[in-house]
């Protein structure tokens, strides 16, 4: 890299950092989570209660702090409500997005989004906004209209991404099971990007950039509705932790919470996406 | 970006990592001049790696016809447009890599095929450069050409796509430079497939995460050589090791093949990858489009592979190609033959430099007829 994009990238990074600065300034606003009554995981964006939570739009900025990036990312705010009900914490996500992108192949990329908390919150030291830093897990939730997609479909074959495709044998269909567990890629590893899921969240954990790892006990859960280009999520998460890497949740308590989105159809993936700076968020009692 | 070393174009270069080589590099050298493209490596690889479900255009090993052929669709002149003209003229080389033409924002030059570039792994097979006009005859190089190239990862020293994965989830083996993809911490961001000039990292669409070529490296840890080499029934391929450039032994026949006689070069090495699959350039093609493919030195490696039977060392270790599943550690020539050894000095294989000719008498007492081929 050059010396003149170098100082172009410093210019950029000092901009950033004072924009995000300034968005967290003016986000004096804080996330209130109301107590609703409905029982069990929050897990429908169209629940009745969330009409009465209020929303904060929260500015997401293009991730330009590590390489690689996307300046140009596609969705610049977020409107988030949140409720919880003494038992699971529920965040209510909103967003315009014209293409709905549930389907993963080499050139197409899914929608996603995602909500932190710091897994132990010190008020005069936070971890990192930005995926937390060594020493400031964070743990994050992000949902997937692939795996939506997938919940509410079944999980594409081959002959659902390539209709016309023809092949003459595969090997789980003449090998025992666990005999072709090598020919399945990462399905034979258990990768949790590639296995089934009963949840569209995922529940991962991060100590800095790439650091994001899922979680052994998957606790998260949710929904996203696509309607009329806007995405309406829901990720709703037990309060209790149950884990050392989960935050503790109690009715009344404060602490931060920040989001990033993805446009899949804008080819935004990983570090190609907007986030956001920590907002403040308050549970009712 | 730090700076390190790449001998391949003989100079310091940016690469996002440290200088760090392993302590012992895979290494293949393909003589282009043998291969007949029977696909015989496509299917040995197919079968044993790739034949799952998400797995069916995914070809860890190609033979593609060039200069027409692609796999994926115009893969290098693709990467070469978006390089730009750089300057070959001398070496070391002045223009510059993938690293050093990084857009903002990114590791390095790279760009993301689409799904239907795959579609086609056969296309331009055996179409050759230009018509052949009246008057036209046979000369070399010749006037209308074509050659077949194999390919597989090039387990690069300065590998791209580990370089563009921000998990780090690509890694370089300490004990033999085979560069593997963690099937348990890739996330799918195809940072990796977009990185790879030479397109060796494949998207999975069913895992939903990507997959590369792994070198057999359960069959290299027991010092067998890799299938594609092993099934090649035009004994095309020497599989090994190869030593760093100031550590080259020459009784290692690709130390001998690649630095000592340098008959073998990298795949476009102005790229500044330090890949590791060396290919004897084809006799009968321009030195223009050979230069541009293999770099400096293709007209002087061909000259020396067309006297091979003139050199007995350099004939002994093209003579080893295909002689053995074995990996070739050391060799020497003695009493008419070329002598493969292994790691500990224990002889693997033994060719005869000259096949026995037996001779008969040209009339069939027998049959009563004369014999059209006597030898």
């Amino acid at each position: 890299m050059n010396t003149r994009y170098r100082i172009g990238w410093i210019t950029l990074i000092v901009l950033a950092l004072s924009l995000a600065l300034a968005a967290s300034v003016g986000a004096e606003e804080v996330l209130q989570a109301i107590r609703v009554k409905d029982e069990g995981p929050l897990v429908n964006p169209e629940a009745g209660f969330w009409m009465g939570a209020k929303a904060v739009q929260v500015t997401m900025i293009p991730q330009i702090i590590t390489i690689p990036m996307n300046p140009n990312a596609a969705i610049k705010s977020l409107g988030v409500k949140a409720a919880h009900n003494g038992q699971w914490v529920a965040i209510l996500l909103e967003w315009k997005d014209s293409t709905k992108s549930d389907r993963i192949m080499l050139d197409e990329f899914g929608d996603q989004v995602a909500v932190e908390l710091p897994v132990q919150y010190k008020k005069d030291a936070p971890p990192s906004p930005m995926m937390g830093n060594p020493g400031g897990r964070v743990n994050i939730w992000q949902w997937r209209a692939a795996f939506q997609h997938d919940i509410e479909h079944g999980e594409p074959q081959v002959r659902d991404l390539y209709p016309n495709v023809r092949v003459d044998l595969y090997p789980d269909q003449v090998l025992r099971a666990i005999d072709a567990r090598p020919y399945m890629g990462a399905l034979g590893v258990d990768n949790p990007i590639s296995r089934p899921t009963h949840s569209p969240v995922l529940d991962q954990m991060a100590e800095g950039w790439g650091t994001m790892t899922v979680q052994p006990e998957q606790n998260a859960d949710g929904k996203g509705v696509w309607n009329d280009g806007v995405w309406r999520v829901a990720i709703t998460h037990p309060m209790a932790s149950m884990t050392e890497n989960q935050p503790r949740l109690q009715p009344g308590d404060e602490t931060l919470i920040a989001f990033a989105v993805w446009d899949g159809g804008n080819r935004e993936v990983g570090p190609r996406k907007a986030w956001s700076p920590w907002v403040p968020f308050k549970l009712a009692k | 970006m730090a700076k390190v070393f790449n001998w391949q174009i003989g100079r310091e270069m940016d690469y996002p990592y440290e200088g760090v080589r392993p302590q012992r590099q895979f290494g293949m050298i393909m003589d282009t001049n043998k291969c007949i493209a029977c696909q015989t490596c496509t299917v040995a690889c197919k079968t044993t790696w790739t034949p799952g479900r998400g797995q069916e255009y995914m070809f860890w090993n190609n033979v593609e016809t060039k200069p027409y052929g692609y796999y994926p669709l115009g893969w290098d002149v693709r990467i070469l447009e978006k390089l730009g003209v750089q300057d070959m003229s001398s070496f070391p080389y002045k223009g510059k890599t993938l690293f050093e033409s990084a857009p903002g924002g990114e590791r390095l030059l790279g760009y993301l095929p689409d799904d239907l570039d795959y579609a086609n792994p056969n296309v331009g097979e055996d179409d050759s450069y230009g018509n052949m006009p009246q008057g036209a005859y046979l000369q070399m190089p010749h006037m209308q050409w074509m050659y077949y190239l194999p390919r597989i990862c090039n387990h690069c020293t300065y590998a791209a796509c580990l370089a563009g994965c921000p998990r780090m989830a690509i890694y370089k083996r300490q004990e033999d430079g085979i560069v593997l993809l963690d099937q348990t911490r890739c996330r799918g961001y195809r940072e990796c497939v977009k990185a790879c000039p030479y397109k060796k990292v494949y998207f999975n669409a069913m895992t939903r995460v990507s997959e590369k070529c792994i070198g057999c490296y359960p069959a290299v840890e027991n010092d067998q050589q890799t299938q594609c080499t092993i099934t090649c029934i035009g004994k095309i391929r020497l599989q090994g090791f190869i030593s760093a450039p100031d550590k080259v032994r020459e009784d290692n026949p690709l130390d001998y093949l690649v630095f000592v006689k340098k008959v073998a070069k990298p795949l476009y090495p102005q790229f500044g990858l330090e890949p590791h699959v060396y290919y004897i350039p084809p006799v009968h093609v321009p030195p223009a489009y050979l230069y541009q493919m293999f770099g400096w030195g293709v007209e002087e490696a061909i000259a020396t592979y067309r006297k091979a039977t003139d050199d007995p060392k350099l004939l002994g270790a093209l003579l080893l190609f295909g002689s053995t599943p074995d990996i070739i550690h050391h060799y020497k020539v003695e009493g008419g033959h070329a002598v493969g050894y292994d790691e500990k000095g224990a002889e693997m294989v033994r060719v005869p430099m000259s096949e026995p000719i037996h001779v008969r008498a040209a009339y069939d007492e027998r049959y009563q007829t004369y014999r059209t081929n006597i030898s």
